[in-house]
């Protein structure tokens, strides 16, 4: 049992175990996958917002640029025309200059000598300056030698314009320009000169200015991978982007490079120096410039927000979790506290079964308990409500006089209990000594008040029988009174006293009164009158009164009989409390002289069956016992049995209406060297003595198969006779056994 | 108590075991039943382990026998010790069946 319940309580830490196991790995998992979509989300914003940041940006730049290129484009006629009218060049640049504010400046460069007057280098140019006053002035000269310049010699060749790389303007504005460059054909169509409009690029500084508490960074770079816009202004112009790239992951960054100098779009991940993970997008932008975008976002920036979250998270989740650990700790010491408490109940259960033990062995058991004293008939019966109750019964015979108790201690249960036994031993040791109940009464009050601290109290009757004479002392402390049966029941007369263990020194008195030989003092307790049925309906002394009536004065039979009234009365009511009962019966004076020897053994058995033949082998035990105390031979039991069961069964068969339970007694009685049954029932009045005699001499066909029990019964039995008396068949069979 | 039935040289033979007394007499009677369906063939009651018999079981013997006997068979009692021979005696059955 013990090593069935570790198991259990390890089995359901176990599960308790695996469940938290699983828990864990569900809440864990829970979180990852939460995490990889909120990830994957923050990402795809990201991205959807650098597309976002860089078609606007992209357009912006578009705007500008195609401003210039189709301005240029719209005046190249024009342009063509004034190359061999040199009188209109300053008009025409300076009414270009004066209708294109975003324009800075436009500016012919022409080929050598073109107008032989003006020399080999020739630059008519027209600028805004920074008051918008528009200046005209020659800016070509031997120091400045443009035709050596890239944009000079390829703008010259070329079919379309095209954008000069960005520079810095040391001459004008101070900042940094690029120029679109259109190559001018004179009549002829030989290309005379390049023009140039000027674009400032001061705005691009401020489109990539960082913007508060945005988590990217943008640049822009040329053709040729300068740096024409960043957060840092102090780099543009300055580095490009072979100086800002990382040491590490040259492979990687050269093929960035190289995809946004190709003018492609795409996108990357990158280690920086510091090992943050960087995203780039790039993408082309501004028509024929040749540059190219780039968005750069920190992954530890991008995620920042998330990973805040996320550790919140986490933290939420082992809270969650340990909350969870503390109710499943919780429950299962819940679960140990309930085997501990219903071991603990098994063990006082199992405690109070050997206490119910031990007090059922302090009654007197054996019946009859003086087989040898012709003189006394005792039979006594305690029923406990509980495993352990507070009734008792005790007796003694000491000097030709019977002592005998019947008690009730208040309450019921262990405590009840102890207190009984108490008492029961103070009436063993002062009944030993004493011989007057009112002082044995008297005796047990003043120790049981003593030692009295739970103010318990006991009801008790002290009788004390002379067996020769058959007169009754008796004292009471607040019981019951007995029955005196014999004639017509009567409670015996009642001095009032208290209770035993209420007052020391109380003077209990005593009463007496003289049983006739055959007369029987019935004693109970308080659990038989107020035994309840289902309905709560008391059994009340007016019953007992009756039962009593019609009950005989033999004290195993009246008891049992009694006992069958009740238990026919309570049914299936559960008993409520403990129920006592002692008869105790004067059966007649002792001889005068006592026998040294006895010639004459009497054993008086009896028992009580009921109208159903299963009982027969009941029957069959009691008379072969009974046989065994008479010394008699198998042969002779056999025979016996034999009669005694032809007369039982006729009762059993016919006595009591069909479906009716009634109540079968046998009384055994040992005695002058004869041995006699009386069979008792209360059924129908019938005298098996007036059966017809069988005629055994019939044959087969002429036999009739009833009448062989009693035809039986005269066979073995020495004498059979009936009476009917008090409504009860009495059947006496004997046989003579010397 | 204890009965069983074998068929042995064209003879019905009842085995009967135990203490024959009111308790069983109605199951023993029960399981008798082809006694009382037998045709043209002999029965036979073993009583060499019968203990102990009352009215109730000498019923059924007797029952047999009517029946047996209205149909021209012969019923036979053997095995019985002295006590049940005893009673068997009381109750005229030796004028009744055939002992062997």
């Amino acid at each position: 049992m013990k090593k069935n319940k570790h198991w259990w309580t390890s089995l359901q830490i176990g599960n308790s175990l695996a469940l938290l196991i699983i828990a864990a790995i569900l809440i864990q998992l829970t979180g990852a996958v939460q995490y990889y979509f909120a990830r994957n989300g923050i990402r795809n914003e990201v991205e959807h917002h650098a597309k976002t940041e860089m078609t606007v940006k992209h357009l912006e730049i578009q705007q500008m640029v195609s401003g210039v290129e189709s301005a240029v484009e719209n005046v190249r006629w024009l342009l063509g025309w004034a190359v061999d009218n040199p009188e209109t060049i300053y008009p025409i640049l300076e009414e270009f200059v004066k209708s294109n504010p975003d324009i800075r400046g436009c500016a012919f460069a022409f080929v050598p000598y073109h107008f032989k007057e003006m020399g080999r280098w020739y630059e008519p140019y027209v600028m805004r300056d920074t008051n918008g006053v528009l200046i005209q002035k020659q800016i070509a000269d031997a120091s400045h030698d443009y035709h050596q310049m890239t944009w000079y010699k390829e703008g010259l060749v070329a079919d379309n314009g095209r954008w000069t790389e960005p520079y810095i303007d040391n001459e004008g504005a101070h900042g940094m320009i690029c120029t679109y460059t259109i190559p001018v054909r004179n009549e002829k169509g030989e290309p005379v000169a390049v023009f140039g409009a000027d674009l400032s690029l001061n705005w691009l500084t401020d489109q990539f200015a960082v913007q508060e508490g945005s988590k990217e960074v943008s640049f822009l770079v040329s053709r040729e991978g300068r740096l024409l816009a960043c957060p840092d202004k102090d780099m543009i112009m300055k580095y490009s982007l072979e100086d800002i790239r990382p040491q590490n992951n040259d492979a990687q960054i050269e093929t960035i490079n190289k995809e946004m100098l190709a003018g492609h779009e795409g996108s990357a991940k990158v280690k920086d120096n510091h090992g943050d993970t960087r995203i780039i997008y790039y993408s082309p932008v501004g028509g024929r410039t040749g540059w190219s975008m780039a968005i750069v976002f920190s992954e530890k920036e991008m995620y920042k927000g998330l990973r805040s979250v996320a550790i919140k998270l986490q933290i939420l989740m082992i809270l969650g979790f340990a909350l969870m650990v503390y109710i499943m700790w919780r429950t299962v010491k819940g679960f140990k506290r309930l085997q501990t408490v219903s071991a603990e109940k098994e063990r006082i259960g199992s405690e109070l079964r050997i206490a119910s033990n031990i007090q059922n062995g302090m009654l007197p058991k054996t019946f009859p308990p003086y087989p040898d004293l012709d003189e006394l008939a005792l039979y006594g019966i305690l029923m406990s409500a509980k495993e352990v109750g507070g009734d008792l019964y005790d007796f003694l015979v000491r000097d030709y006089k019977a002592y005998f108790c019947v008690g009730d201690v208040s309450g019921k249960g262990v405590p009840a209990s102890l207190v009984m036994a108490v008492t029961r031993s103070l009436f063993r040791s002062v009944s030993a000594r004493i011989e007057d109940p009112g002082q044995i009464m008297s005796q047990i009050n003043n120790a049981m008040s003593e030692m009295n601290e739970n103010t318990m109290f006991v009801t008790l009757f002290i009788g004390v029988l002379d067996l020769h004479t058959g007169n009754l002392t008796y004292s009471n402390a607040g019981h019951c009174a007995p029955v005196l049966l014999g004639e017509k029941p009567t409670p015996v007369k009642m001095d009032a006293n208290i209770p035993v263990g209420i007052m020391a020194d109380w003077q209990f008195t005593s009463q007496s009164v003289t049983l006739k030989p055959g007369q029987t003092l019935f004693i109970y307790t308080d659990g038989l009158t107020e035994a309840e049925n289902a309905t709560q309906k008391q059994f009340g002394e007016e019953r007992m009164m009756e039962i009593l009536a019609k009950s005989g004065t033999t004290p195993r039979p009246l008891i049992e009989n009694i006992i069958q009234e009740v238990h026919n009365f309570v049914g299936q009511a559960e008993q409520s409390d403990d129920l006592t009962m002692l008869a105790v019966q004067f059966t007649k004076p002792r001889a005068s002289e006592p026998r040294v020897s006895e010639p004459n053994h009497i054993i008086s058995n009896s028992i009580i069956l009921h109208n159903d033949v299963q009982e027969v082998p009941v029957m069959t035990d009691f008379v072969e016992r009974t046989a065994e105390q008479a010394n008699l031979d198998p042969s002779v039991t056999m025979t016996l049995t034999l009669a005694i069961e032809e007369a039982v069964a006729n009762v059993m068969k016919y006595a009591y209406p069909e479906g009716e339970v009634g109540p079968i007694e046998i009384d055994a009685t040992i005695k002058d060297g004869s041995l006699s049954f009386t069979i008792k029932d209360s059924g129908t009045p019938f005298d098996p003595t007036q059966v017809k005699k069988a005629d055994i001499t019939l044959s087969a066909e002429e036999r009739e198969i009833g009448g062989l029990g009693i035809h039986l019964i005269r066979n073995i039995m020495d004498t059979v006779e009936y009476h009917h008396t008090s409504n009860q068949n009495i059947l006496t069979l004997t046989k003579n056994i010397e | 108590m204890k009965t069983s039935i074998e068929q042995q040289n064209g003879e019905l033979i009842a085995v009967l075991e135990g203490r024959l007394d009111t308790s069983v007499s109605a199951k023993t009677e029960q399981e008798l039943q082809p006694l009382y369906d037998s045709q043209d063939q002999n029965i036979v009651f073993d009583c060499n382990k019968l203990e102990y018999i009352s009215s109730s079981g000498l019923r059924i013997f007797l029952n047999v026998l009517k029946v047996a006997k209205s149909k021209g068979d012969r019923v036979f009692i053997t095995g019985a010790n002295a006590d049940i021979n005893k009673i068997f005696a009381m109750v005229g059955f030796t004028n009744l069946f055939e002992f062997r």
